[in-house]
């Protein structure tokens, strides 16, 4: 780049006036070995709660007195922008944040450190939730550390059910006729959900494919194929789009982020959720305190009459950038917030799903329910190309041609289904 | 809404017809007025709905922000946003920042845009049409695809997570259009007031000074305004370079109220408010040069 | 020509002639040197990306892998970036005109209005354009929302048809007529504040003459005003059609971060490939031929503007 460090002496002068003007800010890095230095740590927005952080950050202070650690709230909106930009400079992160969907295409393309060798050395790595594992996983090398999972099940409010006479139902077919019976019992209420289901939510429609045994895409050979548009996953898509058409009001079009404000509002009976959108729906704030007594959960039911459907886990991974600077300092200060007591603290206090079976007890009350799904837990197409089938909206998409009806099961899935193959198959 | 120049158009008729029924043109002249002024009430009433949909949402308790039948006006009453915004770790630093990221870039900014403005709009040169050309060209590149090539040159100088870096950027950025614009403002005004004032035993540069730099004050006004807001509300940059939370912009600060489950709408709208509250200060503070007064007198002289 | 021939001359001497010869290239060497120093390495650099394969890899490790033209030519014979460009235009025309021909009538109003409406509706302008762009997009899209939003509440209440649960998105003609009114609404304050400053510098005598000559509004608006602000109008269409070409934040912000392809204008495509699916080297051509289609639908003002600067 030897074009770029030409422009560079020709900036200088420009930098110095406007750095003249407003007092300098120089970032030098220390780069000593001897474990001193500051080790930047970048979490995502509403990922740890900031005592977790701080007692981490204690803790590692007492193992490391002379390292200064920075911990950088990332926010959500045009992160992968803020990544990729960060990831090709030369001083990014040393630690980060990344939603599990995401890692893959990072550890593809070089951008974090191979710490296969060192999986041991991270508490309970035995009994990591094996979707976050695999999340972690390229091509048998680990390149992160599982940290929390969220997984979903159905909040449901328990006055409403008592009103209209059901119980909480035990398959798809017994979800369908409860839904009924208590949209039937509200039928003067324009506004009433019993299932709320927001047309582009596609975390919440995998566990109808997954449990009638389809799935995204499949691979054989190196080669992936989408699957969406096998039987069982029309199948699957078919009892959803039934459920959303009988059932509910939510826009056709729109995304799951307003579904706990209008759960709150109470003409809702049903939404699937996270564990912790209990604590969004109860919020004095944005919320209604008052639905503390009326909220129950209950996992997806599947098509086979008392079983769960298998669900979405989501959740986030911490992972070492490979131009660190500080690879092993990182790993202590990961080593340490995914340990055992800070681990804990993050399921009590945070309310998150922890990264190890082993901690799957913790989850009490309402959040059991959330736990125990997790141990029934699927994820995306392990492929580094998967952020791409995210980025261009493929399930999304389809499900609003669905519902919307512009197209019939069968021309969206194919649609979705050769969309899928070409950019999992594709280069990057 | 009746547009203005049609209701002048009418206004002229019924004068004439007001005049040939012998009635007093000054009635029609005050109906006129009035019309006028309706319709300027509720241009401003449409243009500020949304903003004002956004106050009163700011002082709205959270049940009352997602309702089925909307609730016009905030009542019960309260605070409680604006608190909970202010509260938000280092608030305070990125309103620093934002200040001295906007004050440098601007006072940068007016100073090279006016000479440029000057240079293109007074003189003829060898490589002005140039020079033209690539200003108003530069401003067609989408900022985004230039994020990365930016960053990279940034990286390069040491300037990443510093605010000299974004302040340069945005000089950049705003510079053409102010360049271009302020061109347009100094070229409006007539070179024969400056000769006229040479003639009256005025320098060159006197007479710029004394005739013409006063004339563009609205002009400059109009440009100030525009960089301002370009550079206060820009988000897209200041979060990809800086990261350090005491760095950062108060746009980003902004960001941190949309959650990976929606914006948190009560303390957004509050938040958003009093991003808001420092242009419309700016604005206030410089208005009287913007409504007229230094123009009027000047020009018919 | 400029003021340097017309004018006077004062200063005989060689040296002063010299002095004013270098004068303007004094004046516009700070720009040069800012504009040239910050952008012209990125812009260098876009090209650059756009002449090769650049994915994640390639941007992490700074090496990318040659293929000419290649890019383009997969752009080019894309039928959805046909579908893109077209859209586009078609958006900035409509946008352009309706913010142009709103921003000129609210202008020459607010030269008519009494000193008090005056200020309200320049406050209520400049309310609209100090507030972040994102935050209003986040005004109007919880406006026009599915189920919470007062527009359907509003037009139902009105009795225009019932709008309970209208959906505005599911169909993007209904959208885009979403986007402009955002678009438009957010866009006019700058235009109408840049003309009513323009009409302020106006003589006022020689509109005061033709009216003295008995030239209806319309016509003095047509012959007298307009033509004096002539250069303004050309800077202010050139800039609302790069503006509105290269929209961005209205659509990616309204439609939650993930517009659907029906709603992909040139800028967000551009974006799209490049951080969405991290085919830089795609998204670099999008946004080199988005600044050539830019050019040519602009020539026309670009010239106008660059020949009124060399009459005045």
């Amino acid at each position: 780049m030897n074009l770029r460090k030409r422009w560079v002496a020709g900036l200088s002068v420009t930098f110095a006036l406007v750095a003249a003007a407003c007092g300098s800010t120089s970032t030098g890095s220390n780069n000593s070995a001897n474990q001193t230095g500051t080790l930047t740590v970048w979490l995502m927005n509403g990922s740890a709660p900031d005592s977790v952080v701080n007692e981490t950050n204690a803790d590692f202070k007492a193992k490391y007195p002379n390292v200064t650690v920075k911990v950088e709230i990332q926010q959500w909106s045009d992160v992968t922008t803020k990544l990729d930009t960060a990831f090709q400079g030369s001083s990014p992160p040393d630690v980060m944040e990344l939603g599990n969907t995401l890692v893959a295409k990072y550890a593809a393309a070089g951008a974090l450190l191979d710490i296969t060798g060192q999986k041991a050395s991270f508490d309970n790595s035995s009994t990591w939730l094996q979707s976050l594992t695999d999340s972690c996983t390229q091509g048998s090398k680990l390149y992160c550390v599982p940290y929390y999972a969220g997984s979903r099940a159905i909040i449901y409010r328990k006055d409403l059910f008592a009103s209209a006479g059901v119980s909480v139902p035990t398959s798809m077919d017994d979800l369908l006729t409860v839904g009924q019976k208590l949209m039937t019992a509200h039928a003067s209420d324009p506004n009433f959900s019993a299932l709320y289901f927001p047309g582009k939510y596609w975390y919440a429609a995998l566990p109808f494919i997954w449990d009638f045994g389809g799935d995204i895409a499949t691979q054989s050979g190196g080669k992936w194929s989408g699957a969406l548009d096998s039987s069982n996953a029309e199948q699957g898509l078919t009892t959803l789009t039934n459920l959303v058409s009988k059932l509910s009001r939510a826009d056709k079009t729109g995304d799951e982020a307003k579904q706990d404000a209008a759960f709150a509002q109470g003409h809702i009976a049903m939404i699937i959720a996270n564990g912790w959108e209990v604590g969004v729906i109860l919020d004095p704030k944005s919320g209604n305190p008052a639905l503390k007594d009326q909220l129950g959960a209950f996992p997806i039911p599947s098509h086979t009459q008392g079983q769960n459907a298998p669900v979405f886990l989501g959740g986030s991974d911490l992972g070492v950038a490979a131009h660190s600077k500080h690879q092993d300092l990182a790993k202590a200060w990961i080593a340490l917030l995914t340990g055992n007591k800070h681990m804990a603290e993050m399921a009590t206090v945070g309310g998150v799903i922890p990264n190890t079976t082993s901690m799957l007890n913790l989850g009490t009350g309402i959040n059991a329910t959330f736990y125990n799904a997790a141990a029934n837990s699927k994820f995306v197409p392990n492929s580094q190309n998967w952020a791409s089938v995210e980025s261009a909206n493929v399930l999304p998409d389809m499900l609003v041609k669905i519902f919307t009806k512009q197209q019939d099961i069968p021309t969206a899935t194919t649609a979705a289904s050769n969309q899928i193959s070409s950019i999992l198959n594709g280069g990057s | 809404m009746i547009a203005p120049g049609t209701a002048q158009g009418i206004r002229t008729r019924t004068e004439r017809e007001a005049v040939s029924a012998g009635l007093s043109v000054n009635v029609w002249r005050r109906v006129s007025q009035l019309v006028y002024d309706g319709v300027g009430i509720a241009v401003a009433v449409v243009m500020l709905f949304p903003i004002y949909w956004m106050v009163i949402t700011a002082f709205k308790p959270g049940r009352d922000i997602l309702t089925l039948q909307p609730k016009w006006f905030p009542a019960p009453f309260t605070l409680d946003n604006f608190k909970d915004a202010i509260a938000r770790p280092f608030f305070l630093d990125d309103v620093r920042n934002s200040v001295i990221v906007v004050a440098v870039m601007l006072a940068l900014a007016l100073v090279v845009a006016f000479l440029a403005a000057v240079g293109t709009a007074r003189f003829g040169f060898r490589g002005r049409t140039a020079f033209l050309v690539m200003i108003i060209g530069v401003q067609m590149v989408p900022l985004n695809a230039l994020i990365i090539p930016l960053y990279m040159l940034l990286d390069s100088a040491g300037q990443i997570d510093a605010l000299p870096g974004v302040i340069a950027i945005y000089l950049a950025v705003v510079l053409p259009f102010m360049i271009w614009t302020l061109r347009g403002f100094v070229a409006n005004i007539p070179v024969e007031l400056e000769e006229s004032a040479m003639i009256d035993g005025c320098t060159r540069v006197g007479a710029f000074f004394r005739i013409t730099f006063p004339l563009v004050g609205p002009g400059l006004v109009a440009t100030a305004i525009f960089g301002f807001i370009q550079a206060w509300n820009e988000y897209i940059i200041a979060y990809v370079l800086l990261s350090s939370p005491n760095n950062q912009t108060l746009t980003v600060w902004l960001a941190s109220f949309t959650t990976n489950h929606g914006p948190e709408w009560g303390p957004l709208m509050a938040a958003a408010t009093l991003t808001g509250l420092p242009v419309v200060a700016f604005f206030l503070l410089l208005q009287r040069y913007l409504a007229g007064g230094l123009t009027a007198g000047a020009v018919k002289g | 020509m400029g003021l340097a021939i017309t004018a006077p001359d004062q200063g005989p001497a060689l040296y002063s002639r010299l002095r004013r010869r270098l004068f303007p290239y004094a004046l516009i060497t700070p720009s040069v040197a800012v504009i040239g120093g910050i952008l012209a390495f990125p812009l260098g650099m876009l090209i650059w990306i756009s002449l090769q394969h650049y994915g994640l890899r390639e941007l992490i490790n700074h090496q990318g892998e040659w293929v000419g033209l290649g890019n383009y030519q997969k752009i080019l014979v894309d039928p959805l970036f046909h579908a893109v460009i077209v859209r586009s235009l078609a958006f900035t025309f409509t946008c352009v005109s309706l913010t142009v021909a709103l921003s000129t009538l609210i202008a020459l109003l607010l030269l008519k209005v009494r000193r008090a409406v005056r200020v309200l509706v320049m406050s209520a302008l400049v309310f609209v354009w100090a507030t972040p762009v994102v935050v209003t997009v986040d005004i109007w899209q919880w406006m026009f929302d599915y189920e919470f939003g007062i527009i359907n509440y509003l037009l139902t209440q009105l009795h225009l048809g019932n709008f309970i649960h209208h959906n505005w998105f599911d169909n993007p003609v209904q959208g885009f007529a979403v986007i402009v009114a955002i678009v438009v609404w957010y866009s006019i304050p700058f235009v109408t504040i840049t003309l009513f400053a323009a009409l302020l510098q106006m003589p006022s005598d020689v509109e005061d003459a033709a009216r003295v000559d008995g030239a209806g509004s319309w016509r003095r608006f047509w012959y007298i005003t307009a033509p004096i602000l002539k250069p303004i109008f050309l800077i202010v269409i050139c800039l609302s059609t790069i503006w509105n070409f290269g929209i961005f934040n209205q659509i990616y912000i309204l439609l939650n971060q993930r517009p659907s392809s029906d709603y992909f204008t040139i800028a967000i495509y551009s974006y799209r490939e490049s951080f969405g699916v991290t085919q830089y080297g795609l998204g670099a051509a999008i946004a080199v031929v988005m600044v050539i289609v830019l050019v040519i639908v602009t020539l026309f003002y670009v010239r106008e503007t660059v020949k009124v600067a060399e009459i005045s």
